[in-house]
């Protein structure tokens, strides 16, 4: 699980200088206590490695339990705007999961501004804005908010030279973004196909001007890119390193997990021992774009997501009320588990509960 | 004693004619490090050769002691004869022997399975100590296809998975490893080390297994148990061969975090030598909390010096 420091890491940002960056949930690796000698920790002294603890209910006030979602009117009446998760709330893979359409339709009726935020970088805006008509919704580019996006607008909101370029371990959904924000990139998945030998007298040169590098989910990584990224954030002076989110696992299929964005960050994180700065979720850097975009308070916001230590603890990290979904990776025991800390507000199956769950009728 | 209250180790001293007379008669065996010591990538460097001689010539014992677990220790010793260094296998402790020791000692069950992240020497040393190993290089061919019609398989009796540092390294084997971890009950994770770069060339630093430690750790959220420096796990069986005291080894290293540590943890001196990783204003920035005993810019000063 990721926690959240509150401090202001860059005096460089503009408009979103309580952007929260994530700490590390690198850890402390224990060594091995043969028979002759004690377990002795391992010390990096110069990585910051803290293992996030589980919350104590005697160090910490506890937050109430998440309650089952029964007046689905209440919720709705008491916010303004709904924000989504995609996997595994609005879809699973290429599926649409049951009543979506409906549940939508029903809220904007209601006057309700609906935003769809995911950490999914693969595709743009656009993309997706494509991908929403192919499973028959109408949802516009404005109201999607992916990590791809984040990643671009974080280097525009610190005004990101554009004589500086961006190399890309990832996927074409940032490439288009960066593309649309007018910055210049290197890399992305033309790299996938890159070989190295390693051998005497081989040096691999990397372009000096690169000021920030942005990893994200990547199907196409290999050490070519981990090289190439490793060696601009080691001796660029001053280059970024950007995460666009750092999910474990996510469903990119419907019928299993997959290694996630999470991984591809770990190895750069592994390779360069620095932590990245990042922009998708539970960071609130997307929150705080679009409550300031749109102009709306982050109290006035419903937070909807399958996933406790993503969404859940986005919209919490924000301040919006928070409802989770259990048609995703998350399940009623995984909630209610001792070892889990985050209580989302309330908790339903699927969205569509929306349309069943009505105040009783007097 | 410091603010910490904890008695302040002393500041590393250069090595010189004096310091080094005194080392070399309290010593009896000198175990090496070899990336940024003995070679950088496939390039002896300079004098070393010439050194192991005298030390030797002086009735010191020679081991070396690697986390690079791309090779086993029979390939390590081809590398070190085909360099003109006459080394042989059992004076080599290398992290992919290592990884296949844990398991032998710890009774890993035949007939279960190890995944391999990582080089060949690692499929080799599991293979020497009877172990079936799947993965390695050849799965740096493979390739994936995310369809929803396409179903990701893995080996259910895989009850290990071990990581390495790998320059085949791709989404295939992260994947691989990420579901052994993740869904095969009790499944082991294993890392050679944390290295997070190293001299696999001449020229430059290369991501190390840290790299690929880091992305399984991130995938399936879980620490690895690591048996390379600074884990002295490997100093056990260095001891069953060597039935020398620790007090009376000396560990020279590149690297402060794993061959100082490791040497420190186990109870030896230690040399740092410049001639890898590690520079002198890394040594000296005050953020440094590990102090060799000695250090110096590189191996051959000894002949120099002495």
């Amino acid at each position: 699980m990721l926690s959240c420091s509150s401090h202001s890491s860059r005096a460089t940002l503009s408009a979103f200088s309580h952007f929260l960056p994530t700490t590390s949930p690198y850890f402390n690796f224990s060594s091995l206590s043969p028979k002759t000698f004690s377990p002795t920790p391992l010390n990096f002294g110069w990585r910051a490695a803290t293992a996030p603890k589980p919350r104590m209910a005697s160090t910490f006030p506890a937050r109430a339990s998440a309650q089952p979602l029964q007046n689905a009117d209440e919720l709705i009446d008491s916010v303004e705007t709904f924000i989504f998760d995609c996997d595994g709330v609005i879809w699973k893979g290429d599926s649409l999961i049951d009543g979506v359409p409906e549940t939508l339709d029903m809220l904007r009726s209601r006057g309700k501004r609906l935003v769809f935020v995911t950490n999914n970088s693969t595709k743009s805006r656009k993309q997706y804005g494509k991908k929403f008509e192919t499973l028959g919704l109408s949802v516009s580019e404005e109201e999607i908010f992916a990590s791809s996006f984040a990643a671009a607008a974080y280097l525009k909101s610190i005004n990101f030279p554009k004589d500086k370029k961006v190399y890309v371990i990832g996927e074409d959904g940032i490439l288009k973004e960066l593309e649309l924000a007018g910055f210049e990139y290197l890399g992305g998945p033309e790299d996938g196909g890159k070989k190295i030998e390693l051998k005497p007298g081989f040096l691999m040169e990397h372009d000096e001007n690169v000021g920030a590098v942005v990893v994200g989910f990547d199907r196409y990584f290999n050490y070519y890119k981990i090289q190439y990224g490793t060696l601009c954030i080691r001796e660029n002076p001053g280059c970024l390193f950007i995460a666009t989110n750092r999910d474990a696992v996510t469903h990119l299929t419907d019928a299993q997990e997959w290694a996630g964005g999470g991984s591809m960050v770990g190895a750069l994180a592994g390779s360069t021992q620095r932590e990245p700065l990042v922009v998708g979720k539970p960071s609130t850097f997307m929150m705080d774009y679009l409550a300031n975009k749109f102009g709306i308070l982050k109290s006035q916001i419903c937070m909807v997501g399958d996933r406790l230590d993503t969404d859940i603890l986005f919209g919490q990290n924000g301040g919006c009320k928070t409802l989770l979904v259990l048609s995703g990776v998350t399940s009623l025991s995984m909630l209610q588990s001792p070892n889990n800390s985050i209580q989302p507000d309330f908790y339903t199956s699927k969205i569509s509960d929306f349309l069943s769950l009505k105040a009783a009728t007097v | 004693m410091n603010a910490n209250g904890e008695a302040a180790k002393a500041a590393p001293e250069l090595l010189s004619p004096q310091n080094a007379r005194l080392l070399l008669d309290s010593t009896e065996a000198f175990l090496f490090d070899c990336d940024g010591v003995i070679w950088k990538g496939d390039k002896l460097i300079d004098g070393v050769s010439e050194t192991l001689d005298l030390l030797r010539s002086k009735g010191k014992k020679l081991v070396f002691v690697t986390n690079n677990s791309s090779k086993s220790r029979r390939q390590y010793a081809e590398k070190f004869n085909s360099l003109g260094i006459a080394v042989s296998e059992d004076e080599i402790f290398s992290s992919s022997f290592a990884a296949a020791m844990f398991l032998k000692v710890n009774d890993f069950p035949q007939e279960k399975k190890v995944y391999v992240i990582g080089g060949e020497g690692i499929l080799e040393e599991l293979q020497l100590a009877g172990f079936t190993g799947l993965g390695g290089p050849e799965d740096g061919k493979k390739t994936v296809e995310l369809k929803s019609n396409c179903f990701f398989e893995h080996d259910k009796s895989v009850g290990a998975v071990v990581v390495g540092i790998d320059p085949y390294i791709n989404y295939y084997k992260l994947q691989y490893g990420t579901l052994c971890i993740r869904e095969n009950p009790g499944c082991l994770f294993i890392a050679t080390n944390l290295d997070a770069v190293g001299h696999m060339t001449d020229l430059q630093e290369w991501p190390g297994a840290g790299c690929m430690v880091g992305a399984i750790s991130s995938s399936t959220e879980k620490k690895p148990m690591v048996v390379g420096k600074p884990s002295t796990f490997m100093m056990d069986f260095l001891l069953q061969k060597y039935h020398i005291n620790t007090s009376k080894m000396c560990m020279v290293g590149d690297r402060l975090d794993t061959d100082i540590l490791f040497g420190q943890n186990a109870g030896c001196k230690t040399l740092l030598v410049l001639s890898g990783v590690t520079t002198q204003a890394i040594l000296q920035d005050p953020s440094n909390k590990i102090q060799p005993d000695y250090y110096t810019s590189k191996l051959s000063d000894f002949l120099r010096i002495l």
